[in-house]
């Protein structure tokens, strides 16, 4: 079949293929990506009026204690994602992976479901969870700990951070969890054996053999949970409402974005927050990737 | 051993309990009466089982409208990223072409920046086409998937090329390969996507939220939140509305379980 | 054509299941389109008790003008505001009437002067004469810049709720109670903290300490749109509410929401809570069982001989630049806001008190109510109307309301440390920062 249709269609299929890829992209990212980088240099009111002001976005960035509040809550957030979230994740899938354990299929469900609910619905559940004296939480933690039951989560500036900690982790442990089960489960068996007949115990075995082993999947959860955490959003917006919280405690850097540009109108504003936000996260993940010395080729 | 195995089925039972239980709340908070709801701590007694909360949802709020948004909605993107998303990455897979290279790296930068940044300018272009608060205007932007591509190229990468040019000594243009040839064997990838898609889709919230005005067009979560606001004292009401708001996922899940696990960790572990 | 299917579904079964939902789905959407409206005139609310008033009074107001077609939107609470400003971005959908809120008012009156929504209401409001006839404060907040944008819908003055038997059980004389100091002081000895609170009081938003604020005569803007919000009435309000919300010697606290606050008042947890007009209703409904039980006293005045009461809430009616007929409009707003017969008649079901002076002569307002142990609700409040503190407007209203809210909590949470040590100087210095924040954000506007 050699039809000139033929040939063409073998030659340039694989451009249609990608071309709504293209198209979309060209549309719908690089340009919204051009245009916000340009609009971060404007004061806006809505889409309709723009007074050019330069640099002065940054500049007022820069100086803006709510900014401050929102970047380092949104840090402390990014770290305990990292530091307690995946520990965890890896401490389950371990437990998991044990071939003592039956029934593999119902704990792995019941680790994963809480990931299916959603955020802005997993919001919606804890709001309620965490309300003082009748909420869940407080009546378990009161039977359980004794602590005061009118423990105000969502109501006290040092408990917000922790519950929205607490809900992510609910969330998303059982999630990163599935990696590192099926990490776990790819790491070549021979490997543990010769580490035993090389006599080395349990804890050696998990530094020397598990760790490498699972090194490609642990920096992938790692940025992947990165990235993620530094555009906390919704999980907080439904929670605390537009007021991010007593004090701003809830506020993260995308809920400022999302203020200033759809509440307040101004969208130049918001785009100079939003670009800091991806410039730092550019470098955090960046960092990320070369002090673990592996660079992505793909996903 | 069996202090072993003992101790490991109770962490991890311990762990799988507190996993459930907001969940379990969840659905007996659905089924509580109004008095009841912060009486008894978990399920009251089954003589007090009470439809009240799901009567007072479907009252209060267009429930069932909400629903069947989120159900169209959601559907129709996870079938349009579908072919979009596998298309691309059979040609990202199969193919040698002027630009693979750059087509992955923007792929790669897509993912990088967070949606927030260009959420203004994506409102202005969807006004500008006409389409604000419409369904069209909530499915365009997304249509295809970036790491659905990643993910269908992945498992395509394994596909034996010999089987593909026999397919075209036998006559088969590129499309027909794709359709008859490739996809048929990429149906555990394919239901792994269709649930990553859906979740996403069904959960999505910032998006929505900015494109439709009309309550007629509100997808469950933007109505759900909505109702946070108004009816904050309605706990009950929103309990059931959450419940059944996360159970066609659930739903979904059950019977992708499979599927979605290898999906979601082929495209890791390979890479 | 009959080979493409040669394997079954291509995509498999999960594919197959989310194409047929989706298409039923979709035929569903089909044939129930989103209806567009076909009516004349369009006014959005935000509340459900005035929403229904409202809708009873359509078929009214479309017997006086045949031909007419009115419709009244209920948008559920918050999503009136982004959905109008959606609406004025993208010209897209605008009512031609809108009652906002009052805290989010001043966020419409952003930006260039043309590119606010609504229209001046002042001609209107002087042609017709009821610029005199309605409380004047009450257009404070709908002020911007020269210009009327909103016609009040209400007063809000504010008393006191109490359980009046828990009160006589107690031994307290609501007419003992003339200044604060004297509330504060039985506060102290009737509450427990955990068990009892002499009034609900919230320690972590804005709400309930403006009302403190306002009686003593401050605020957040001044009636020339600056920003007096750290002024020494402000700091002097601060150190007087801390205090109370906050240390061992508090008396009030908050729980939440409302079906918690059902509870709350039936087991005697809050002795008393703020009560503005539209409260009262709101607890005739959903604290039934406190019928007969409860009654209200005038808010204790911050010095003898004071001013007795303050205000909460409030809402206005907007006629937007989008109306193509601003003269019918104003006689939709005239007819739902000013009609004395429906007045009365809206009194009883909502109990809030309108802005039409002349309105509170009707003898509605002079019922007694069973509820409140047989006392007259109505002329309760129509006496201290004009007694109510203005609040000024302005385009950073939210912002400065959200900054205040940081700093009670923030000063709550140093209370609930130290106490008394160095108060009075955190106080000041968390004030005076909030405020230069805004300040600050006011500072860069260039508009």
């Amino acid at each position: 079949m050699n039809t000139l249709f033929f040939r063409l269609q073998h030659r340039y299929a694989p451009y249609l293929f990608v071309a709504p890829f293209v198209v979309l992209f060209l549309t719908f990212t690089l340009y919204p990506i051009v245009k916000s980088i340009l609009l971060s240099f404007y004061i806006t009111n809505g889409p309709k009026s723009q007074v050019f002001v330069g640099w002065d976005n940054f500049r007022f960035l820069w100086g803006d204690p709510a900014f401050h509040k929102a970047v380092k809550n949104t840090c402390v957030y990014a770290l305990c994602s990292v530091f307690l979230q995946l520990p965890l994740s890896l401490g389950l899938a371990l437990l998991l992976n044990s071939r003592l354990v039956k029934g593999r299929d119902f704990f792995r469900f019941s680790f994963f479901s809480p990931h299916l609910v959603g955020q802005v619905f997993v919001a919606v559940l804890f709001s309620v969870v965490f309300i003082p004296k009748f909420g869940l939480l407080n009546r378990v933690l009161h039977a359980l700990v004794g602590t005061a039951i009118d423990t105000k989560w969502l109501g006290s500036p040092e408990l917000v951070m922790p519950a929205l900690v607490l809900t992510s982790l609910w969330m998303y442990v059982g999630f990163n969890m599935i990696y590192f089960l099926a990490a776990l489960q790819a790491v070549d068996k021979e490997l543990y054996e010769a580490a035993q007949v090389d006599g080395a115990g349990a804890f050696k075995q998990f530094v020397h053999v598990t760790l490498p082993g699972i090194r490609s999947v642990a920096v992938f959860v790692t940025v992947l949970s990165t990235i993620g955490s530094f555009q906390l959003f919704e999980l907080p917006y439904v929670m605390l409402g537009n007021t991010a919280g007593p004090d701003n405690a809830g506020l993260t850097v995308v809920m400022y974005l999302f203020q200033n540009g759809f509440i307040a109108g101004d969208l130049g504003y918001a785009s100079a927050i939003g670009w800091t936000l991806t410039m730092g996260v550019l470098v955090i993940s960046l960092a990320q990737m070369r002090l673990t010395g592996t660079w992505k080729k793909e996903s | 051993m069996g202090w072993q195995r003992t101790s490991l089925y109770a962490m991890l039972m311990l762990c799988a309990v507190v996993m459930l239980t907001p969940m379990a709340w969840l659905v007996a908070a659905a089924v509580k009466g109004p008095d009841d709801l912060f009486h008894y701590l978990f399920f009251a007694p089954l003589s007090r089982f009470s439809l009240y909360n799901f009567r007072q949802l479907f009252e209060q709020i267009p429930y069932v409208r909400f629903m069947i948004n989120s159900l169209f909605v959601s559907g129709a993107t996870v079938l349009v990223q579908l072919f979009f998303s596998s298309l691309g990455g059979f040609a990202l897979a199969k193919y040698e072409f002027v630009g693979k290279r750059v087509i992955m790296v923007l792929m790669l930068t897509t993912m990088m920046i967070p949606a927030q940044v260009m959420l203004a300018p994506m409102y202005e272009l969807i006004y500008a086409m006409g389409l604000v608060d419409s369904y069209v205007g909530l499915i365009v932007p997304g249509a295809v998937s970036v790491f659905g591509m990643f993910l269908f190229r992945q498992s395509m990468l394994d596909l034996p090329d010999d089987l593909l040019q026999a397919g075209r000594m036998d006559g088969c243009t590129e499309l027909r390969l794709y359709w008859d040839v490739v996809l048929p064997v990429q149906r555990p990838m394919i239901g792994a996507f269709c649930l990553i898609a859906f979740m996403g889709s069904w959960n999505n919230f910032l998006w929505p939220q900015i494109v439709l005005h009309s309550q007629e067009r509100f997808t469950l979560p933007i109505g759900l939140n909505q109702m946070v606001g108004l009816y904050a004292q309605e706990y009950g009401a929103m309990m059931a509305g959450t419940l059944l708001a996360v159970l066609p996922v659930v739903l979904l899940f059950f019977f992708l379980q499979k599927e979605f696990i290898s999906g979601l960790t082929s495209g890791a572990i390979k890479g | 054509m009959p080979r493409l299917f040669a394997h079954g579904l291509p995509f498999g079964k999960a594919p197959t299941l989310i194409l047929v939902v989706t298409v039923l789905a979709g035929l569903y959407l089909l044939v129930h389109p989103v209806e567009k409206s076909t009516a004349t005139l369009r006014l959005w609310t935000f509340a459900s008790n005035h929403a229904t008033p409202y809708q009873k009074a359509i078929p009214s107001f479309e017997a006086k003008h045949p031909g007419v077609e009115l419709e009244v939107q209920l948008v559920h609470g918050d999503a009136v505001n982004s959905r109008l400003r959606a609406a004025f971005w993208a010209d897209l959908d605008v009512p031609d009437l809108v009652e906002v809120e009052i805290s989010r008012a001043g966020s419409f009156f952003r930006g260039p002067i043309d590119d606010v929504g609504f229209i001046d209401l002042m001609p209107i409001l002087q042609r017709t004469g009821y610029y005199e006839r309605i409380v004047q404060t009450r257009f404070a907040p709908y002020r911007s810049r020269g210009r009327i944008y909103g016609l009040p819908h209400d007063v809000h003055p504010v008393v006191l709720a109490y359980r009046r038997d828990l009160f006589e059980a107690l031994g307290i004389d609501v007419d003992q109670i003339e200044t604060w100091e004297d509330f504060v002081r039985i506060g102290r000895q009737v509450s427990v903290p955990g068990e009892r609170y002499m009034i609900e009081l919230s320690d972590n938003n804005a709400g309930h300490f403006e009302m403190f604020l306002f009686q003593r005569d401050g605020g957040y803007f001044n009636a020339d749109g600056q920003l007096i919000m750290d002024d020494e009435v402000a700091l002097e309000t601060l150190l007087f509410f801390i205090p109370l919300v906050a240390g061992p010697e508090r008396i009030g606290s908050d729980l939440g929401s409302s079906r918690l606050f059902t509870q709350a008042v039936e087991s005697g947890y809050f002795l008393s809570f703020i009560c503005p007009d539209w409260r009262s209703k709101g607890t005739e409904t959903d604290i039934p069982r406190m019928g007969g039980k409860m009654a209200l006293m005038a808010l204790p005045a911050v010095e003898v001989g004071g001013r007795r009461t303050s205000t909460w809430g409030g809402t206005m009616l907007g006629i937007t630049k989008a109306c193509p007929d601003p003269e019918l409009a104003w006689q939709v707003a005239e007819h739902m806001y000013f009609d004395k017969a429906e007045l009365a008649e809206r009194f009883r079901e909502t109990n809030i008190l309108p802005p039409l002076k002349d309105a509170w002569e009707h003898p509605a307002f002079d019922e007694p109510r069973p509820y409140w142990s047989g006392q007259k609700l109505g002329r309760i409040y129509a006496d201290l109307a004009d007694d109510v503190p203005p609040q000024y407007a302005s385009p950073f209203i939210e912002t400065a309301k959200s900054k205040m809210a940081g700093v009670i909590s923030s000063c709550a949470a140093y209370y609930r440390q130290h106490g008394e040590v160095g108060f009075e100087d955190f106080a000041r210095q968390r004030l005076r920062s909030a405020a230069e924040e805004v300040r600050r954000y006011i500072g860069r506007n260039p508009y």
